[in-house]
């Protein structure tokens, strides 16, 4: 039962990481309308941006933070000008397929800048692991899980707040819901557009740091696996509605996790989107209901 | 009488020139420049380039100079065969040196054969690769001589465990190993009480960590090259887990030892060593260093072999004719004695290497043992 819930640890551990990608996905795809596939290197350039951070100003976590989201926040503006700007009128493929090339030009001018090799990132957070116990069964949790745990469902939180008690926060749900009506009522659609898809961009990088600090190396393809899975935490929330995103990240990590500890690791995937097929034959819209929100 | 002489210039200018290309023996080069094995594929490809430089600096060989095309075939089978059928039907490349992975060698083999084209690579040690074509060659050493020396030696004799537990990469290569470590591992009495397998690229270990610790092994083994075994042994030392690690795959790569939360803790083998006691060998090592920025392993130094066993075999050929064919079948004969120790082939176009202990420290890779602990034992 103690190893059951050490992989269920685990499990909520990477879930939590998917949960900050997926959110952050959503954003992107609720405010602009458009799924985007340069998500991976989004989260490579965050984790690139508090890696260098790391060597300037030294172990600093929440700098590094600050780093990677102003980053990615930056990049999000390279990605709205290169990929949605023009095509909003456009054929949805478009700038889909432009997201597509921008995320192997980014991949491959890393490999240049930053080198091709691994770059390991370690002692960020102190090696300490805490013994709980639960109902008379031990539960051994690293600190770093810890942290990674808080971060997001702070992020989570601030993220929720901006949206609902903020003058940006409510033109973002305005464009959203309604492109027209926001143009109509006065505000700045385009703007707002690329505010959206900065802030989406700018969770895919901290989740790139975490995922940098829990596995202690940073690296230009270190995104690629990820793109796939915050798209597909994203699809299971119901793509637009960052409650349900979040869960759909949460889950495919328990998921996997749980799965792994009774098979192989070689079928982590198969249980991801095996369990991503499942649900989108059984509930097409994922786990949004009618009563959902939007971004 | 002035135009008949300047064209009489420009043809002995273009027959020349003509005659230059014609004397330039071109390589193909395969090579994991991205991806997992980037540190492996970029390592391949400054150890061709520094071979070439020599020999063309020393005027070649019979008059042929030589020029390398290096690809990158990220490790993928796939994209390996792409560019290896680019290289076969390029009727100036004479043969092509690569690839990194077993897997990928295995994959361009038929095409070897289709093609007449020699594949020699320095790294591919699986056990069915070489005899899969005549065409395909390897100088690293095969699993089931190293992957048993590892089982017999290091978890056996040198650390003197009982039981292991397994994480593999889930490759031809990672098979290979795997099946060779395990039966010697039960001849030798060593229980393997666990054994996982992931794809390549994996980077999240945590579960396979849990679970391999709750069967309580007396060492950690992982089987693979890249990132991965940094990740799985840092991921068991975050998990507070006091193991002994051993690697099979990764030599005495720098890079491994830099991306180690622990790098005192972990044991290779290895057929290879640089010995800082070798100055021909630490002159080599220094150079590649320069070049490179970082410490070269094994692999590398098995490619800047490889590019003098072609020139050996071109020098062998003499003044006869020299295409694919007979570069092949005097490369099967070839003795030399390189940078990484002798190669002569078998018949079926592999070596036989023996192994060491080396070990990690935070200064960098030792060797436990000494030779005495080769494979002849086996």
């Amino acid at each position: 039962m103690e190893y059951i819930l050490s992989q269920l640890m685990n499990g909520l551990c990477q879930g939590a990481i998917y949960a900050l990608m997926a959110i952050g996905y959503s954003v992107i795809v609720g405010v602009v309308g458009m799924v985007t596939f340069t998500y991976g290197e989004i989260m490579m350039i965050g984790a690139f941006g508090a890696y260098y951070t790391f060597l300037l100003v030294g172990n600093n976590l929440l700098v590094m933070i600050l780093a990677a989201f102003a980053a990615s926040f930056l990049i999000g503006i390279v990605v709205y000008k290169v990929c949605y700007e023009r095509f909003f009128n456009a054929p949805r493929h478009i700038s889909l397929l432009c997201t597509i090339g921008f995320s192997i030009l980014a991949k491959n001018l890393a490999q240049i800048v930053f080198g091709p090799d691994t770059k390991p990132l370690q002692g960020i957070i102190d090696n300490r692991i805490f013994p709980i116990n639960l109902f008379g069964l031990t539960l051994q949790i690293k600190l770093l899980q810890i942290i990674i745990i808080v971060l997001v469902v702070v992020l989570a939180l601030a993220l929720t707040l901006f949206f609902n008690r903020t003058k940006w926060g409510v033109m973002l749900r305005a464009v959203s819901q309604n492109r027209e009506a926001s143009y109509l009522v006065g505000i700045n659609v385009k703007r707002v557009t690329m505010m959206g898809s900065c802030i989406g961009c700018a969770f895919g990088g901290v989740a790139g740091i975490l995922l940098a600090i829990n596995y202690f190396v940073v690296y230009p393809t270190m995104g690629a696996a990820y793109s796939i899975k915050a798209f597909s935490s994203s699809v299971l929330g119901g793509l637009v509605d960052l409650r349900f995103s979040a869960l759909g990240g949460l889950t495919i990590g328990v998921i996997e996790n749980m799965g792994i500890s009774f098979s192989s690791a070689s079928f982590r995937d198969i249980f991801a989107f095996g369990f991503l097929i499942l649900v989108l034959v059984l509930r097409p819209q994922g786990f949004a209901t009618k009563r959902g929100s939007r971004v | 009488m002035k135009k008949l002489f300047v064209m009489v210039l420009c043809l002995a200018l273009v027959l020349s020139t003509g005659s230059a290309f014609a004397e330039v023996i071109k390589l193909g080069g395969l090579a994991p420049l991205t991806g997992t094995y980037t540190e492996y594929g970029t390592g391949f490809e400054i150890a061709f380039n520094m071979a070439i430089d020599e020999i063309n600096a020393a005027g070649g060989v019979n008059g042929y100079t030589f020029e390398i095309d290096v690809q990158d075939s990220e490790g993928d089978p796939v994209v390996s065969t792409t560019l290896a059928t680019r290289f076969a039907e390029d009727d100036s490349v004479l043969a092509w040196l690569g690839d990194f992975t077993s897997g990928a060698c295995k994959a361009n083999a038929e095409i070897c054969d289709l093609y007449g084209i020699t594949q020699l690579s320095p790294t591919a040690s699986a056990p069915d690769y070489a005899s899969m074509s005549p065409y395909c060659f390897s100088i690293m050493g095969r699993q089931d001589i190293e992957a048993p020396f590892l089982a017999k030696y290091i978890v056996g004799k040198y650390l003197g465990c009982k039981t292991a537990a397994v994480i593999r990469v889930d490759s031809d290569w990672g098979l290979a190993s795997y099946s060779n470590f395990e039966r010697k591992a039960v001849a030798e009495g060593i229980e393997i009480v666990a054994h996982e397998t992931y794809q390549t690229g994996e980077t999240d270990f945590s579960s396979i960590v849990t679970k391999v610790r709750a069967s309580n092994p007396d060492c950690l083994i992982v089987l693979d090259q890249g990132n991965s075994v940094a990740a799985v042994f840092n991921q068991a030392d975050a998990d507070g887990w006091d193991i002994r690690h051993v690697a099979l795959g990764p030599g005495t790569s720098a890079q491994l030892l830099g991306q180690l939360t622990d790098p005192a803790n972990i044991i290779v083998t290895s057929p290879f060593f640089f010995d800082k006691d070798n100055a021909e060998v630490m002159a080599w090592h220094d150079a590649f260093k320069a070049k490179s920025g970082f410490a070269p392993t094994i692999h590398p130094a098995c490619a800047y072999d490889c590019v003098y066993l072609i020139a050996e075999a071109v020098k062998s050929i003499g003044d006869g004719e020299l295409n694919r064919q007979t570069l092949r079948d005097a490369l099967q004969n070839v003795e030399y004695d390189g940078l990484t120790g002798f190669i002569k082939f078998t018949p079926d176009g592999d070596i036989s290497r023996n192994y060491m202990i080396c070990g990690g420290t935070a200064e960098g890779w030792v060797v436990l043992e000494g030779f005495e602990y080769g494979a002849a034992g086996l």
